[in-house]
C-alpha cells in the first residue's frame, strides 16, 4: 500500500459505493461508521434516485465494537430491503467491523437463504408473484486498498455471488469494462461513446453502468462472446475471474482511445479479436477519420501557431488517463511529453506493463512515467523540470494553483475536481479527442485575450 | 489503572433497566482487568421530578435539568466519576451529556455479568495500546 504523505487523489475501498451506485437501482448497505458514505460522496453529479445521503447504514459505534455490530447489520439490511425499492444489494464493510472480525459474509448469506424463503412463501410459493432481491456483499474496507481495488471487489462480487455459467451465447454481444464510476470524471460518456463504436463495426455492446443500464444488463454478462477491458490494470483481474468462472475470454486493451490515431487502431484490434470483417472495420474508420481530420484542417492554423501551445506537457492523474492522454498528446497533437505521473497506486504486478506501453509512442517518441502517489513530490518535479517555455498540465485540482505559479495552461481532467462540470461529455473515441482539443485550446487562447 | 463502570440493574444480575429507570446503580470497580462490585448508589431525584422512572413522559423539569432540560442531569452528575455506563436504554440527550464528560453510555440486553466481561477486555486492550483484531469473535477474545 502507498504512503501517502499529502493530497491524495483517490478515495478508501469503500468509495467503490459509488460504483454501486453507478448501477441504476442498486443500492449499497454500508456497514461502516456513520461519516464514511459522507466523507466519500463528496464529487458532484451524486445525488438521483438513490444518493449516499439516504445509503443505509449500520452507523456503528463503541458499543458495537465491543458487543459486535452484526445484530445492527442484520436489521439494517431487513429494514433496507422492506423500505427501499431496488433491484440490487450490495452489502459493503467498512475498516471498523472488518478489523473487530464481524462475520459479514455470514450475515448476508445467511440472511439472503432466509428472507428470499421467506418472500417465496408470502408470494404462495407462486414464482409469478414472487420478488427476488439479489442481496450480495464485497469487502471494501480502507486499509485493503483504494477505490479502484474497491470498484473490483464489487465486479468481484457481482461475478462470485450473482452471476452464474451459461452456455446460451450471443453472437457478437461484448462486455465492456472502461472507467471508475465518479472517480473518473467522463465515465458516462466514455463508455456509452465505446458502446457507440462497437455497435459501428457491427457488435452488441453490453455495458451495466449509467442511465438505463441495470440489472437486466447484468444478467447478459453471462451470455456475451467476450469482455472487452479499456484499462491499463483495473479489472484484469475481474476478466481473468470471469475467465475462470464464468468461461467468458476476454481482450484486454490497455490504452483508452483518444483520437483517431489510437481509435482507429482500437477499432482494428477489437474487430480482429471478434472476427468481424476487416473491410467494414475499414469503412467505419474511413468515415469518422474524413471528419475528424476535416476539423483539424479546419483550425490547422490554430495548430500552427506555435505560440498557442506549450511545447510539453504533463499528466498527472490515474493510469487510465495519464496513458490514453499522452498518447493522444504525442501521437496526434505532436506534442511532447515530459514526464508522466501515475498516481492511481497501481499495484506492483502491473507497473512494468503500464511503463512499457508509455514507451510505444509514434515518431520514436517514449515518455517516462513515474508511480507517484505523493502530491508534494509530483510538484516539486514539476516545478524542477525546464518545460521549455510554460508547461501544459492535466491534472487533478491540485495542480492548479502549481500550474498558475508557473504561468503555464492547466486543465482538470482527473479527481479530485472542482474546476469543472460534466455531465456526460467524454474523451474517448475520435469525438471524446475533439473535445480534448477543443478544451486544451480554450484555456490555450485564454492566455492572449 | 483502575476504574469504575455504572450498570442499571434491579437484581444485580440483569441489565434490565433504561437510564431514566434506574434508581439506583451498581458500582463496578475495575483493577487490573477484573472487576467487583464496589457500592450501590441510590439517585435522589430533586423535588418535582418524577421519581417512578420518567421514560417516555420527559418531565422537563428545569430545575432538576434532566430529561431534554438544559444543562446537565444530577443523575449524569451522581456517575461522573465512572468511565461507561450499562443500561437497558440511553436517551439521545443522557448520551450527548455523558460524552461530553467522556463517559461512554452502552444500551445493552445481556446480563451484568456478559456485558462487563466484554467492557473491561475491551478497555484493557485499549489501554495497553493492544489491536482490536478478531475482537467480535468469541474464540478469539478468549485467546486474549
Amino acid at each position: 500500500m502507498a504512503k501517502l504523505l499529502d493530497k491524495q487523489r483517490y478515495k478508501c475501498a469503500l468509495g467503490a459505493m459509488q460504483t454501486v451506485q453507478a448501477i441504476t437501482r442498486a443500492i449499497p448497505i454500508l456497514h461502516s461508521g456513520p461519516g464514511c458514505a459522507q466523507k466519500l460522496s463528496d464529487s458532484t453529479g451524486g445525488s438521483g434516485y438513490f444518493s449516499p445521503n439516504i445509503f443505509p447504514c449500520t452507523s456503528i459505534n463503541e458499543k458495537d465494537v465491543v458487543f459486535g455490530g452484526v445484530k445492527k447489520l442484520h436489521s439494517t439490511i431487513d429494514n433496507a430491503l422492506k423500505v427501499i425499492d431496488a433491484d440490487l444489494y450490495v452489502v459493503l464493510t467498512g475498516c471498523i467491523p472488518e478489523i473487530v472480525g464481524d462475520d459479514t459474509q455470514e450475515v448476508v448469506s445467511e440472511f439472503d437463504r432466509i428472507s428470499q424463503q421467506e418472500r417465496f412463501e408470502e408470494a404462495g410459493g407462486d414464482p409469478g408473484k414472487f420478488v427476488y432481491k439479489p442481496l450480495i456483499y464485497a469487502s471494501t474496507a480502507g486499509f485493503k486498498g483504494n477505490n479502484y481495488k474497491g470498484h473490483e471487489q464489487i465486479i468481484d462480487a457481482i461475478t462470485d455471488q450473482y452471476l452464474k455459467r451459461s452456455d446460451d451465447r450471443q453472437k457478437g454481444l461484448v462486455n465492456i469494462w472502461a472507467d471508475v464510476p465518479y472517480q473518473d470524471l467522463f465515465w458516462l460518456g466514455n463508455i456509452r461513446e465505446l458502446e457507440k463504436l462497437l455497435s459501428e463495426i457491427g457488435l452488441i455492446p453490453n455495458t451495466i453502468f449509467g442511465y438505463n443500464r441495470g440489472i437486466e444488463n447484468i444478467d447478459k454478462i453471462p451470455h456475451a462472446e467476450f469482455n472487452l477491458l479499456v484499462s491499463p490494470w483495473v479489472s484484469v483481474r475481474n476478466m481473468k475471474k470471469m475467465e475462470k468462472k464464468l468461461g467468458i475470454p476476454y481482450l484486454h486493451y490497455p490504452t483508452l482511445p483518444i483520437g483517431a490515431y489510437e481509435t482507429s487502431k482500437f477499432l482494428r484490434e477489437v474487430g480482429a479479436f471478434a472476427g468481424v470483417d476487416e473491410q467494414k472495420i475499414q469503412k467505419v474508420i474511413e468515415e469518422h477519420e474524413n471528419y475528424y481530420y476535416y476539423l483539424i484542417e479546419r483550425y490547422a492554423d490554430l495548430f500552427l501557431e506555435n505560440r498557442v501551445i506549450n511545447k510539453e506537457f504533463s499528466v498527472i492523474a490515474d493510469a487510465q488517463y495519464a496513458l490514453g492522454i499522452t498518447k493522444f498528446l504525442a501521437n496526434d497533437l505532436g506534442l511532447i511529453p515530459a514526464k508522466q505521473f501515475i498516481t492511481d497506486d497501481t499495484p506492483k504486478e502491473y507497473q512494468a506493463a503500464v511503463r512499457e506501453e508509455f514507451k510505444k509512442l509514434n515518431y520514436g517518441l517514449q515518455a517516462d512515467a513515474v508511480f507517484e502517489t505523493d502530491s508534494y513530490r509530483i510538484h516539486n518535479e514539476i516545478r524542477e523540470h525546464d518545460y521549455h517555455g510554460y508547461p501544459l498540465i492535466l491534472g487533478s485540482y491540485y495542480e492548479k494553483e502549481l500550474t498558475e505559479s508557473l504561468k503555464g495552461n492547466y486543465l482538470n481532467i482527473a479527481w479530485p475536481v472542482q474546476d469543472k462540470v460534466v455531465f456526460d461529455d467524454f474523451y474517448a473515441g475520435y469525438t471524446g479527442g475533439i473535445r480534448l482539443i477543443e478544451d486544451i485550446y480554450t484555456v490555450a487562447v485564454q492566455r492572449f485575450n | 489503572m483502575s476504574y469504575k463502570i455504572a450498570a442499571a440493574s434491579s437484581d444485580h444480575i440483569n441489565i434490565d433497566l433504561s437510564f431514566g429507570a434506574a434508581q439506583a446503580f451498581d458500582i463496578y470497580e475495575v483493577e487490573d482487568g477484573r472487576y467487583s462490585l464496589a457500592e450501590r448508589r441510590i439517585y435522589n431525584a430533586p423535588d418535582g421530578c418524577i421519581t417512578e422512572g420518567c421514560g417516555s413522559l420527559g418531565c422537563g423539569n428545569g430545575g432538576a435539568k434532566g430529561c431534554g432540560g438544559e444543562g446537565n442531569s444530577p443523575k449524569v452528575d451522581m456517575l461522573s466519576d465512572c468511565r461507561c455506563i450499562i443500561c437497558r436504554k440511553i436517551g439521545f440527550n443522557i448520551t450527548k451529556q455523558l460524552e461530553k464528560k467522556a463517559i461512554t453510555g452502552f444500551d445493552v440486553d445481556c446480563t451484568a455479568e456478559e456485558a462487563l466481561e466484554k467492557i473491561t477486555d475491551y478497555y484493557s486492550r485499549l489501554d495497553a495500546h493492544k489491536s482490536l483484531r478478531g475482537f467480535a469473535k468469541e474464540d478469539l477474545r478468549q485467546d486474549f
